[in-house]
């Protein structure tokens, strides 16, 4: 029981420091670029792109498709500048010295950014509804909020392997971008599934994402919550992957920096 | 014929403070200062962190704007000539900025030269010799990532010197060097003596301006406080030794009770390990160690020497002891 | 100005342009910006609208080219001031007899051409998805478009780059200034979808009538008028950008003179 609260402490203190973090380095104009008009840009871009595409029917497709990308923004971006931050700011060696858990740690720190992806899935439905016209009243309330929070659990679990290959290649941000804009294409927010060539949709099998918008487009349209819970056990599944080889990442790594002394090098 | 000379010159900074009550606070850095240097001169600057020293370098480069007062460099006023000065001068500012760290040794010089508008013909020759004239023609070609700190400051001497400036800034060059790095550098400094440039060189290390300098001004709280050779200077304690006491801890009742003898100038205290020193300086010399030690009564001493005052004394006396 | 001071500063354009170039070959965001991300929209876009046929493939290169050549300029030349202040070179910079504006053409300059890559990567994209070689409608137009577009681009991001240093603020809103640009000008669908009240915006950029010149010379030709305008637009508001930019240049020396604000330490 003792270890238990303590972990769940370490796990709490994770979460508010890099929270603190966070509003260090964004200001708040800056946050509000990032979390309001940043995503509503590019949603934009995409929702005329498809428009342009399929026509002016089409554009709540695109607008889910968009605003559950949005989440990725935080689940990607916010988890792994959450951990790779501890390596560039030289606090690593003191992180693997301490005998705190390092599962609680880690996971932790995403918990914030879970936070912002939920709000940032929401922000993007309201300018959907405000821009587009998406109609959410037959939607089930609490159906597409379990998706959107599936989705962030599942992104957020792709963020922490990220974030461990962060401690790793330099180039975290190049490979960061490369996967956002890669779920772009492939998790189906802006294609139908079926319009992508075979190894196309392989991919897309694979990605976070994907099932939690096939889903939210099935509920937006009046689908009930058990129609949709079967993708979200894939969608959940496929999210803790990612969780688990980010963990063991993470212990690998640590265990050959200490093997080899390269915890500052790195 | 003079190559700088500065008449009143005076600057100050406004600074906001405060979050919530903003209030403008004027901060001069310096202070009507006026002073010549000679040509084919090497003049230092010398003073603590803080005097000023790289606020009236940045004055005398182009790159600030008097609040008041005038300086000429080769006869051009520092504002109104400012275009015209700038390819016949130089400067270096201490730290290891201001360089492309992905390009070599070689690639960075070569750039430069031609934002000097240094003909290529010219600069193939240049660069070699100056990389060997400030000790780096065998690392040249490596990137300047994998430079250490001197060797940093060193390419930026030679960077300076593409196009064949007659007068160099130096500011503080030798700044966080380690001493190797710090004398392979003054010895780059007096090659450049010999190849007559004036030089004003900027620095809070007294042996430094005594080893290098022909002449030193002194500043302290954005003024001149004393202006001569080396020698010059140290006749302001000329009249005075110095008397060093080995101590291991003084009682503040003590030093006030010495302080205030006619016949003491100045006390400091050093550290020196597990020891202290004791400095006096006093006309009366070795005459007056008995009724010193009479005062220090209890305490334990070491040796006692009396010696002549060195340039640090007198550097000492003129900021007031907090060197 | 004589003839060995533009002798000295065309060295200097060159010089700083091969700098520029080798800089961001080592540059992981400038690589994904000008290649991975424009190709990625190119997918995308090709699956999107791809039933549409032949014409439209050669719009999509067209369009995610200039999606790339936008993020370029926004990103890299717009930094290209900031940049010199983080490595403390600008302070050198603005001391030696060439000005300071003359290094930033050539690093510019270098983006610009580097950046329409984008634009070859997806035109090989193209005939590696589709088994087929894209055309260009007008191929003399076209060419003349390009060069303007580069041009125009050059002048937008000397406008831009002394905006980002003078006022951080705008610099810190950077990110969000990327997609809109997309959107407004034109690049992969008509601005026809969007609202009218934003059509004032898009006329004046010239990354809208660059994008209209090369969409139109290169699959929707709709006779010499149409081209024509683009150009004599883009010509226009590069004068206009080149103005403003030295009026900012200007007051960038001069407030970096009087505040000694040149240097980050």
């Amino acid at each position: 029981m003792k270890k238990f609260i303590l972990n769940l402490r370490l796990f709490w203190e994770g979460a508010l420091l890099s929270y603190i973090a966070l509003f260090h380095w964004l200001r708040p104009a800056q946050y509000l670029a990032t979390m309001i008009w940043g995503p509503l840009a590019s949603m934009l871009f995409f929702v005329f792109l498809g428009t342009y595409a399929t026509g002016s029917d089409s554009a709540s497709f695109y607008v889910i498709g968009n605003a559950l990308q949005t989440i990725a923004l935080s689940g990607i971006f916010g988890v792994t500048m959450s951990i790779g931050g501890d390596r560039w700011s030289g606090t690593l060696p003191y992180l693997f010295g301490a005998p705190a858990n390092r599962f609680m740690m880690f996971t932790g720190r995403a918990l914030m950014h879970l936070l912002n992806g939920v709000l940032g899935a929401i922000i993007g439905l309201t300018w959907g509804v405000l821009l587009f016209g998406l109609d959410l009243g037959r939607a089930n309330p609490l159906a597409l909020t379990l998706i959107i929070l599936v989705a962030t659990f599942s992104t957020s679990g792709m963020g922490l392997l990220m974030g461990c290959l962060s401690l790793i290649t330099r180039n975290v941000m190049f490979v960061n971008n490369t996967v956002f804009f890669l779920l772009l294409v492939f998790s189906g927010a802006n294609i139908e599934l079926s319009r992508m060539p075979a190894w196309g949709q392989a991919i897309s099998q694979v990605l976070p994402l994907t099932r939690s918008i096939a889903s939210a487009r099935r509920v937006i349209a009046g689908g009930s919550l058990s129609s949709v819970v079967p993708l979200l056990l894939v969608e959940f599944m496929i999210g803790m992957s990612y969780l688990l080889a980010g963990y063991l990442l993470f212990r690998w790594f640590e265990f050959q920096a200490k093997r080899r002394d390269t915890l500052e090098a790195m | 014929m003079k190559a700088i000379e500065v008449r009143n010159l005076r600057r100050v900074f406004r600074a906001t403070i405060g979050v919530v009550r903003r209030k403008i606070k004027e901060i001069v850095a310096v202070d009507d200062i006026s002073f010549e240097v000679y040509d084919g001169e090497l003049f230092g600057l010398l003073g603590p962190n803080g005097a000023g020293k790289t606020t009236t370098v940045k004055m005398l480069t182009t790159m600030l704007i008097p609040t008041s007062g005038e300086a000429r460099v080769l006869g051009l006023d520092v504002v109104r000539s400012a275009e015209a000065l700038r390819s016949r001068i130089g400067f270096v500012f201490g730290g290891e900025r201001g360089l492309y760290w992905r390009l070599s040794g070689y690639d960075n010089l070569r750039y430069f030269a031609s934002l000097y508008h240094v003909d290529p013909a010219v600069s193939r020759k240049r660069i070699p010799y100056l990389l060997d004239l400030v000790g780096l023609s065998d690392r040249g070609q490596e990137k300047v990532e994998g430079y250490s700190r001197g060797m940093k400051q060193r390419l930026h001497i030679a960077r300076t010197l593409l196009h064949d400036p007659q007068v160099l800034f130096l500011d503080e060059p030798t700044i966080g060097l380690d001493p190797v790095g710090a004398r392979e550098l003054r010895q780059v400094v007096r090659n450049l003596q010999a190849e007559k440039k004036t030089i004003l060189l900027t620095t809070h290390y007294m042996f430094e301006a005594d080893a290098l300098c022909q002449r030193i001004a002194v500043i302290d709280k954005g003024r001149i406080i004393a202006l001569d050779t080396p020698e010059g200077l140290k006749t302001y304690v000329k009249d005075l030794a110095v008397i060093e006491f080995e101590v291991y801890g003084v009682p503040s009742n003590v030093l006030e009770q010495l302080r205030a003898q006619p016949y003491v100038h100045t006390v400091s205290v050093e550290n020196r390990d597990q020891k202290q020193a004791l400095l006096i300086h006093s006309p009366r010399g070795s005459q007056a160690v008995p009724d010193l030690l009479s005062m220090m009564n209890g305490i334990r001493i070491g040796n006692v020497i009396v010696r002549e005052p060195t340039l640090e004394d007198a550097y000492v006396r003129l900021v007031g002891g907090e060197a | 100005m004589n003839l060995k001071t533009l002798r000295d500063y065309g060295r200097v354009i060159f010089y700083a342009a091969e700098m520029a170039l080798r800089s961001n070959l080592t540059d992981s965001f400038v690589l994904f910006g000008i290649l991975v991300q424009p190709i990625i929209i190119a997918l995308l876009a090709f699956w999107m609208l791809g039933d549409r046929g032949g014409e439209y493939i050669i719009f999509v290169v067209i369009g995610s080219g200039m999606t790339g050549l936008w993020t370029s300029c926004l990103f890299i030349s717009g930094n290209s001031i900031t940049q010199e202040r983080w490595t403390g070179t600008l302070e050198l910079m603005v001391s030696t007899p060439t000005p300071v504006s003359v290094i930033v053409i050539g690093k510019i300059l270098s983006n610009v051409l580097q950046s329409l890559a984008s634009m070859v990567l997806s035109y090989t994209l193209a005939i590696v998805i589709f088994g087929y070689v894209p055309t260009i409608n007008q191929p003399v137009l076209f060419t003349i478009s390009l060069l303007l577009t580069i041009l125009s681009y050059a002048c937008f991001g000397l406008l831009i780059s002394p905006v980002f240093v003078l006022n951080p603020d705008v610099q810190r809103l950077q990110n969000g200034l990327e997609f809109p640009v997309y959107v407004l000008c034109g690049f992969m669908f008509p601005i026809a979808l969007l609202p009218g009240w934003t059509t004032p915006l898009s006329y004046i950029l010239s990354p809208y009538w660059a994008a209209r010149a090369l969409h139109a010379t290169s699959s929707q030709w709709n006779g010499l008028g149409e081209v024509a305008l683009s150009w004599a637009a883009m010509v226009a508001l590069s004068l206009i950008y080149l103005m403003l930019s030295s009026l900012l240049f200007k007051r960038l020396l001069r407030r970096a003179r009087l505040d000694a604000t040149l240097n980050i330490q």
